[in-house]
Formats: C-alpha cells, structure tokens, sequence
C-alpha cells in the first residue's frame, strides 16, 4: 500500500510540525531516580546498562533500543521537533553536525561538569561535539579506529604474505595498497577489494588534517588538496580492475564476502562485528593489517542530554560512571567498542584481547594504535551529504561505466545542487 | 436477477408524518456515527495535506529555525536535476510496471472466467499470494533473483552467452527490476478486480457468442474487454496514483546507497526524493515542495486519465 505508506509518513510530519517549539521549555521535574535512554539496535547496549544496574540498584532505567543508527537520529529528530525526548540519547557521528548545529535542543554538559572530565578523551574527537559557542553537547563513547581486514587463505593463494606485519608492510601507503591489488588481481585473476569508494576513497578521505572544511569553518571540499588526492586514489582503485565492484552492505557484496569473492575489506573497528555476522563460515581465515597511511578514524559515537529531559541529572550520573576511561574499558571487554578514553590504551584489559575470528589479531592494540596522533578536522552539517557525492562519483565510474576524466568535476557539480551551494 | 434488487413491499417508506417527529439528536446523531473516520482523516489526512502546502514556503529545519521564503524552494526545485531525474525514473518505472501489469491482468481474469476451468478457486486465490507478501520479502528475492554474480536471471542469460548484466546499478536495468516488482505484487489484485466484474457478465451472453462461432479471441475482444470497461477505467486511474508514489521497492534495492537508490540516483523516484529530502538531509520545506509537485501531478494526470475515460464512454 504505497499510497497508505505516503499517508503514514505525511501523518509523521504533521505530527513533528503541529508542536514545534524547539528547545522549548526546560528540562528537569523528574524523580531523578530513573531515566530513559534511547540506544542503537544490535550494539548489545543493554549489557552495559545492567552492569550500571548491578551498581546502582536504586535507578531505573528504560532502556529502547530505537534502531539503527540513522533511525535513532530520526527519531530523536522528531522527538526534538515536538515529542517526548527521552533522557540519554545515543548518536552516532555522522549524524552528530545536524544537532552541534542546533545547540539549543540539548544540556550544555559544561553545566553539569563536563570540563572536568574532558582530559579523559581524545581531544579531536571531543571537539566534534563542541558547538560554536562552545556548548558541550555529546560525551563520545567510542571510536572507530581503521584497519584492513584481509583472507589469509587467498593471499597464500596469491603468493602474497600473510602475517599481520608483514602485509601492513606490503601499503605503507594506498599506492602501495593499489599496487598489491594488481599483484593479487594478476596472480589469482580475482577482485583484491570490495570496492573503491568505500574501501579507498572513504578511507583515506578520513585520514586527513583538514577535510570538506577549513579550521575556520569554511567549506573547502572543492580546493583541499587532500580530498582531491584521496578522490584520485578513489577513482585509481576504481580503474585498476582490482575491486569486485560491490557497494558496502548490499547483498552481492555480503554473497561476495562469504564466497571469498575479495581477499581485502578496510574494516574500521565496527566493521568487524559485520565480517563476523556476514561471513560466519570464513572464521579463522581473516587477519587485520594496519590502514595505509598508519592512521585513521571512522565513527564513533556520544551520548547526549536533550533540553527537555525529565531526569538530566541521573541520566549524567551514568554517563559519568560508564563513560569514565575504566568503564569504557570495561565496555570495550563486553562488547568490543573502543574506548574514546587514551589512558587505557595500554591496560593489558585491551592490548591483551585477541580475537580467535581474526586469526588471533590483538584488535585492541591495532585499532588504538591508528587512533593515536591524529589530528582533529570540523566536520559540518553538510559532510555527510558531500561525502555521498564523492562516493556515488566513485561508484558510478567503478560500477556504472562512468567517465573517470569527468567523475571529480560530476562530483562537485552534484555537491553543490546537493548542499544548495 | 432485478427482481431480488427492488424493495418488497413490506418495507415501504414510511408515512411522511414519522419524519416530523424526529428529533434534533436523531438528526445529528448519524454525523456522530461518522465523525471518528472524518475526526482520524482530518487529523492524519487533511491536516497534513494542507500543513504540507504552508510549509514548503518555508526555509524549515525541525529542529532549528523556520525561514519564509516564499516560492524559493520551487524555483530551487525547477533548476534541480535531481528533480527532473526523479520525475523521469517514476514515470519510466510506472509505465514499465502498469501497462503489462494491466494486460496480463485482463488476460488472467479472462483465463480464470473459463466455465471449463478445474480448481478455479485454487487459482483464483493465488494470484493473491504476492499481494499479501510483505514488500521487503518480495524485494529479497528479486534482488537476488535479479543479482549480478549469483543472480538466477544472469545465469540463465549465461546459458545464450550473455554477459552478467548488473541490473540495479544501471538505469533501465533498475527500472525494470522495479517494475517486475510492481507487476508482480499488483497483477492479483487486478486480476481479482476484472474478474468479480467479469463474474457480472451472464455467462449465457459466452455460450451464446460461442454458439454463433465466436473463436475465444471473439470472445476476450468482444464480450470480456466491453464489459471490463468501466473497471480497467478505474484500475487505471489507481495503479497511475499508485505508480507515481512508488517508494518501497526503490528503496530496498540498492542498499548501498538506499535513499537515492545507487549512486547516480538511476532509480530514485520523486516519493523517495522527497524523502531523501524530508527525512536524510531534514529540508522539510524542500521535501514538502516535492510533495506539492508530486501532488499536481498526480491531479492532472488523474485529470487527464477522467478525460480521456469519458470521451471513450462517448464514443460508444
């Protein structure tokens, strides 16, 4: 029923304008000894959430796992727009620059204390929660370090080398990484990668000091240099015949990774969760190597306290409890997020962990060492949409038969329809 | 068949005195009777139809600030390619999915009138299946069905030496993997449409043409077609609403680019460009202008397909 569809939505909308009053009205009035939590689907957060329990059994907590991520802001979205907030809210980074840019709808946590705990976290990821005026709004409770997950199995097929060291040797650099593909490729005649955009571009666009913004703001996606030099490696990558030519999370590309139709996936911390689920039969068969370039971060997320909360104080007590280096430590040791919190980057708790699916990998020590020394770049409402842009470029030249003399000037073309530049 | 239609004669209206006596809260208690549809429609239907106008003049982020700005966002809407693309895509998709989906309709609804017919209950039923399954199952197994590498429909094509044809990353591939979809989810219910009405159809009138030597073609083109008239009017005017707001499908296709529907929006339609627009960059004044468009559409071509239906009656 597409037409019932349209009319469930439009009463969604209708439903988010008739009581619009942003960031109106204060929060507080609740009983302070429970609060309402909205968390992400599948991140295994009610674990967490008991053994806060287990210590505070004096406060209640409602747990709603919304969906996923994206769904989780659009729920919040609506919720701010006119709706019943609730407490805690989890999101994710890259729907974080849509709500830093909209101050007035959360707790400034610098009220609450939030200078206090600052110290505790990588400083270019607490920054991205940081408004203009300075309002505190998200305390991160993860990061998304990098790294490429790779098959064991079909690199010795290859000829290729297949312990950890040696093959984070193979790319210092994604030349490198574009040239041990063509190796892969001309050995076995099979894809060395799922494919560019995701892989390569949207690695190395995240490796850089200063991306679709200047420090002051600006937007700057059509001059950086380091985003055209990272949409090059993109469109390289693409024309080099060395990925299967399957976007991220489509059913071909899960087919694909379960077949081992590509030896090679750049994995962020997260994406490990998915080789697990996706490719269940391929356990032991995987390694991870260092990222190309040694460093790199992609997503994250923070917790955050909308205006309007009943219970902004205990829903503070918990973040500052569970989100404190041990207790995402802790975290780390139930779930597998890495923690935001560089003091406990060397708790043996972490370096220690090894994990039998990846053939052993110590992927704490891995994905925290690629976090370490970066520097931190704004990121503004619009990155998420010109980010897009440059993907689909690179996906249209690798999958779509697009021009690649033409892709980086298409992309910008369609940035700027796309952000009404 | 009339004579069960007219009224017996014991319940013939009553005296007109009756009337005079009846009371203020008798009168309206019939508007009571319907006002919780009109109450939930005014509130989930007309409400928002009507809000959606007002705020595609605004400039409105839903959480932050609302700007008047006039026609700005149709004008905006005008120069964008993305709006034309999708325009084009729903309008491809639609007459992709409708017209085969209409005449393999009619031709089954001839089929299953069939006096001869075994298990036609059977049949009749299960052309509704793919009605009653959920959009996301169907869109499961025709992505697969229709996948690159492993795709049931690739392979087949392999066996004449065709090579894999990436369906949803191209524009008529998706297009068509769409409209199959289409089809193959709406065809029982217009099937079931033609054929209650071709149930009307005396089946004396069938063995009569056949008696004077009408062949089956005879048949469909003379007795079946004639008589479906009024209800392939109708189901042409709802399956053109229904194809302009296609939205599911596009967007379960291509689930690495979901809301424009692959990189380079090849099979985006205008339902899921307003919702790019609405819900994945929250420029509910942009997204509502779509909808007003959308809206404007939908009437002229409704408009047109009334014009055109009259005129045939008229020319009978």
């Amino acid at each position: 029923m597409k037409l019932r569809s349209l009319l469930l939505r439009a009463a969604a909308i209708s439903a988010l304008l008739t009581a619009c009053t942003p960031g109106g009205g204060g929060g507080g009035g609740g009983d302070g000894k429970s609060f309402e939590f909205w968390s992400f689907s599948a991140i295994n957060q009610k674990l967490t959430v008991d053994a806060y329990q287990a210590k505070r059994p004096d406060i209640r907590i409602k747990l709603t796992e919304v969906g996923t991520s994206t769904e989780t802001a659009q729920s919040l979205t609506t919720a701010l727009a006119g709706g019943k907030v609730p407490d805690l809210v989890l999101i994710q980074g890259d729907n974080l620059p849509q709500f830093v840019e909209q101050p007035q709808n959360f707790v400034d946590l610098r009220t609450l204390g939030a200078d206090e705990i600052k110290g505790d976290y990588l400083d270019w990821v607490w920054k991205q929660s940081v408004a203009k005026d300075g309002e505190v709004l998200g305390i991160p409770t993860d990061v998304g370090g990098m790294a490429v997950a790779y098959r064991t199995d079909l690199f010795a097929a290859a000829g290729l080398p297949t312990d950890r060291e040696a093959v984070s040797a193979l790319w210092p650099t994604w030349d490198a990484f574009i040239e041990t593909g063509k190796r892969y490729k001309q050995a076995t005649g099979k894809a060395f990668t799922d494919n560019a955009a995701t892989s390569v571009f949207y690695q190395a666009v995240n490796q850089v000091s200063e991306k679709y913004h200047s420090a002051d703001r600006k937007l700057v996606y059509d001059t950086n240099p380091q985003v055209k030099a990272a949409f090059d490696l993109g469109i390289k990558a693409a024309t080099a015949g060395i990925t299967s030519g399957q976007s991220s999370f489509e059913s071909a590309w899960s087919t694909g990774m379960a077949q081992g139709q590509y030896a090679a996936v750049s994995a962020p911390s997260w994406m490990l969760n998915s080789i697990r689920s996706t490719a269940p039969d391929t356990k032991g068969k995987w390694d991870i190597a260092k990222i190309p370039g040694g460093s790199g971060n992609w997503g994250g997320s923070y917790l955050a306290i909308p205006k309007r909360a009943k219970n902004p104080q205990a829903a503070w007590e918990y973040v500052k409890e569970m989100q404190s280096p041990q207790g995402q430590l802790e975290h780390f040791a139930r779930v597998g997020a890495l923690p935001s919190t560089p003091s406990v980057y060397q708790d043996s708790k972490l370096t220690g962990e090894k994990d039998p699916f990846f053939s052993g990998a110590p992927t704490g020590k891995i994905y925290t060492d690629s976090l370490l020394g970066l520097k931190p770049f704004y990121i503004g409402p619009d990155s998420a949409a010109i980010g897009q842009e440059f993907l689909n470029a690179i996906t249209n030249v690798e999958q779509s038969g697009g021009n690649p003399a033409t892709a980086w000037d298409d992309a910008l073309r369609n940035i700027k329809t796309a952000i009404g530049e | 068949m009339t004579v069960t239609l007219s009224p017996p004669l014991d319940t013939a209206p009553p005296p007109p005195k009756a009337r005079k006596t009846m009371g203020l809260g008798e009168r309206l208690s019939a508007y009571a009777y319907i006002a919780p549809f009109f109450l939930i429609f005014g509130v989930f239907g007309l409400f928002p139809f009507a809000f959606t106008f007002y705020v595609a003049l605004f400039d409105w982020n839903p959480i932050g600030d609302q700007v008047f700005i006039g026609f700005d966002n149709f004008v905006r809407m005008f120069g964008d390619p993305r709006f034309w693309n999708a325009a084009g895509n729903t309008v491809s998709i639609w007459a992709l999915s409708t017209v085969p989906q209409l005449l393999l309709a009619l031709v089954l609804a001839h089929v299953l009138n069939h006096a001869r017919l075994r298990f036609a209950l059977f049949f009749r039923m299960s052309v509704l299946v793919p009605y009653i399954t959920s959009v996301a199952a169907t869109a499961i197994v025709f992505v697969q069905l229709f996948d690159r590498d492993y795709g049931l429909l690739n392979w087949l094509l392999g066996f004449v030496g065709v090579e894999p044809i990436d369906f949803v990353q191209s524009t008529w591939g998706s297009h068509l993997l769409i409209a199959t979809m289409v089809m193959w989810r709406w065809f029982g219910y217009t099937t079931l449409l033609y054929l209650a009405s071709l149930q009307s159809v005396p089946r004396s009138v069938f063995e009569a043409a056949a008696i004077d030597g009408a062949g089956p073609w005879q048949r469909f083109r003379h007795i079946t077609v004639p008589s479906l008239r009024p209800v392939i009017i109708f189901t042409v005017v709802t399956s053109t609403i229904g194809g302009l707001q296609i939205f599911t499908e596009p967007l379960l296709i291509a689930s690495g680019a979901p809301l424009t529907c692959g990189a380079v929006r090849q099979c985006q339609t205008l339902t899921l460009f307003l919702y790019e627009q609405g819900f994945g960059q929250f420029e509910f004044g942009y997204g509502s202008a779509v909808g007003v468009a959308l809206f404007v559409m939908v009437v002229v071509i409704a408009a047109i397909n009334y014009l055109l239906s009259t005129r045939i009656k008229a020319d009978r």
